[in-house]
């Protein structure tokens, strides 16, 4: 009887994981309406100086971008606003945004940043138990960049820290690749192969985030930086950002 | 050796003065000399000891009381020299800008050489009249020698806060070992990195034409973006250092508040 209870107790459990699970299956859905489709994030720029051409130019350009800039910037305000979230240092939290949005150098990947958050919000808000989150938009007056917002909404559905940063860099990483498979134009099947190859790499960027600190922020990916200053005075652009 | 540079900087009588100043060696600052008028005041930053050596320290600091208007400048390139015991060689930088005050930080290149590990940190309090000119320029190691970025950490913290607004929040970490620095998107095949940051309280001027007057060379890239409201930022990847001070000083033709 002991067991029997255990089992069924066992089957809920994973019924509730399982149930969870498609719900964050749902937020990285490419028709999820938080208009990632529209910003390149300096990417643009790249592929109309033809620096990227190639699947093998995209999969080098992703694979930078995910350990050289989402592993030093995103990946760790993720990272630390989940431990800030978990210790209900509200404060800090609210702080630690706003030098987020401070290091967020070109004006119009902070812009996108902000817009993609606060689409999100308005996306998950109406239909999702998230009582952080409400908070969030309720007292908090922040900048809702969508490292932060993400992450309130993560941890209100009890998911992890790792699963938070690991799906962080997936849904920064894979949204890329769609744009440039419409903008360099490549292949859905080298698009496909592209995101088989990087997914290959993110738990081991996941893994490094977790052990990285406020001290080890970094903008050293520079020329992304610059490419997506430049972007904003392209003579024809089909990105905002 | 553990260099300190206290300076406070005050406005009376239509002149920039200095106010109080505490220097233990190896720095030492130069009187003040006034190139064109009263109101401005410029100075250079002097470091008798010819460079860091693994574990030095040096500590800055500036204030300018209301009204003053201080252009400042190191003598010469910060050279870090290598270290046999990975110990950092350190600077701090803090500074306050009361209303209406200009700070003007004229930057020589900071040259890490091959091994050496350097760690700087400048924190910037600003009045929301006051205004910023700050001109940073890595040089990765010593070009005659075919050093480039074979130091063994470059990391800087560049911050500027307007009360509890955050303005700037620039960390910057070079490790070439663990780094891919030579990939797209992050130093690529570029030498130089140049920085200017210009905060003005009344700036009204466009990105656009600006970004228009900038000069695009090959090996030289160069852009401007709006980092706040009245704040900017200018970054450089390039190969010609002479190019970017040049734009530098073009910048400041162009748009130096006084």
């Amino acid at each position: 009887m002991k067991q029997q209870n255990e089992d069924s107790q066992n089957l809920l459990n994973t019924e509730d994981i399982s149930t969870k699970f498609l719900y964050l299956m749902h937020i990285h859905d490419s028709a999820f309406p938080i208009g990632s489709y529209t910003h390149s994030f300096g990417m643009e720029t790249y592929i109309q100086e033809d620096k990227i051409r190639t699947k093998e130019d995209l999969f080098h350009f992703c694979l930078t971008y995910m350990s050289e800039n989402i592993g030093y910037t995103d990946g760790i305000f993720v990272k630390l606003a989940y431990e800030k979230l978990s210790l209900q240092e509200w404060d800090e939290l609210i702080r630690l945004e706003k030098i987020c949005h401070a290091s967020k150098n070109a004006e119009e990947s902070r812009e996108a940043s902000m817009m993609i958050g606060k689409q999100f919000m308005k996306a998950v808000l109406p239909v999702s138990e998230t009582p952080s989150l409400k908070k969030w938009q309720e007292e908090a007056n922040g900048y809702n960049h969508f490292p932060f917002v993400y992450t309130l909404y993560t941890y209100d559905m009890g998911f992890d820290l790792y699963t938070t940063v690991l799906t962080y860099i997936y849904s920064s990483t894979v949204g890329l690749v769609h744009n440039a498979v419409r903008a360099i134009p490549l292949g859905q099947k080298a698009g496909i192969e592209v995101i088989h190859k990087l997914i290959a790499e993110m738990d081991t960027i996941a893994k490094q985030i977790l052990k990285r600190h406020i001290e080890d922020l970094s903008n050293h990916a520079l020329g992304l930086e610059i490419s997506s200053m430049k972007h904003k005075f392209l003579q024809a652009r089909l990105f905002i950002s | 050796m553990d260099g300190q540079l206290d300076l406070t900087f005050t406005y009376k009588n239509n002149k920039t003065i200095i106010k109080d100043v505490f220097q233990k060696a190896p720095l030492k600052a130069s009187r003040g000399l006034y190139v064109q008028d009263d109101s401005r005041l410029s100075m250079y930053i002097m470091e008798s000891s010819g460079g860091l050596v693994a574990g030095d320290s040096n500590k800055l600091s500036f204030t300018l009381e209301e009204g003053s208007d201080v252009m400042i400048h190191p003598q010469s390139a910060t050279k870090v020299y290598p270290t046999l015991y990975d110990e950092t060689s350190r600077q701090s930088i803090e500074i306050s800008l009361a209303k209406n005050t200009n700070l003007t930080w004229q930057r020589e290149e900071v040259i890490p050489f091959e091994g050496a590990i350097f760690d700087s940190h400048t924190v910037i309090n600003m009045d929301s009249t006051a205004s910023l000119w700050w001109e940073e320029i890595l040089y990765p190691g010593r070009e005659k020698r075919g050093e480039f970025f074979t130091f063994k950490k470059y990391q800087t913290l560049f911050e500027v806060w307007r009360g509890d607004d955050c303005l700037v929040y620039d960390p910057l970490i070079f490790r070439p070992a663990d780094q891919t620095l030579t990939a797209i998107a992050v130093m690529e095949n570029y030498h130089f990195l140049a920085s200017l940051w210009i905060v003005f309280p009344d700036s009204s001027f466009s990105v656009t034409s600006l970004q228009e007057k900038l000069t695009e060379l090959e090996d030289h890239q160069v852009s401007i973006t709006q980092i706040c409201e009245n704040g900017f930022l200018i970054r450089w990847l390039s190969n010609h250092l002479a190019q970017i001070k040049k734009d530098m000083d073009q910048l400041k033709e162009a748009l130096a508040p006084r």
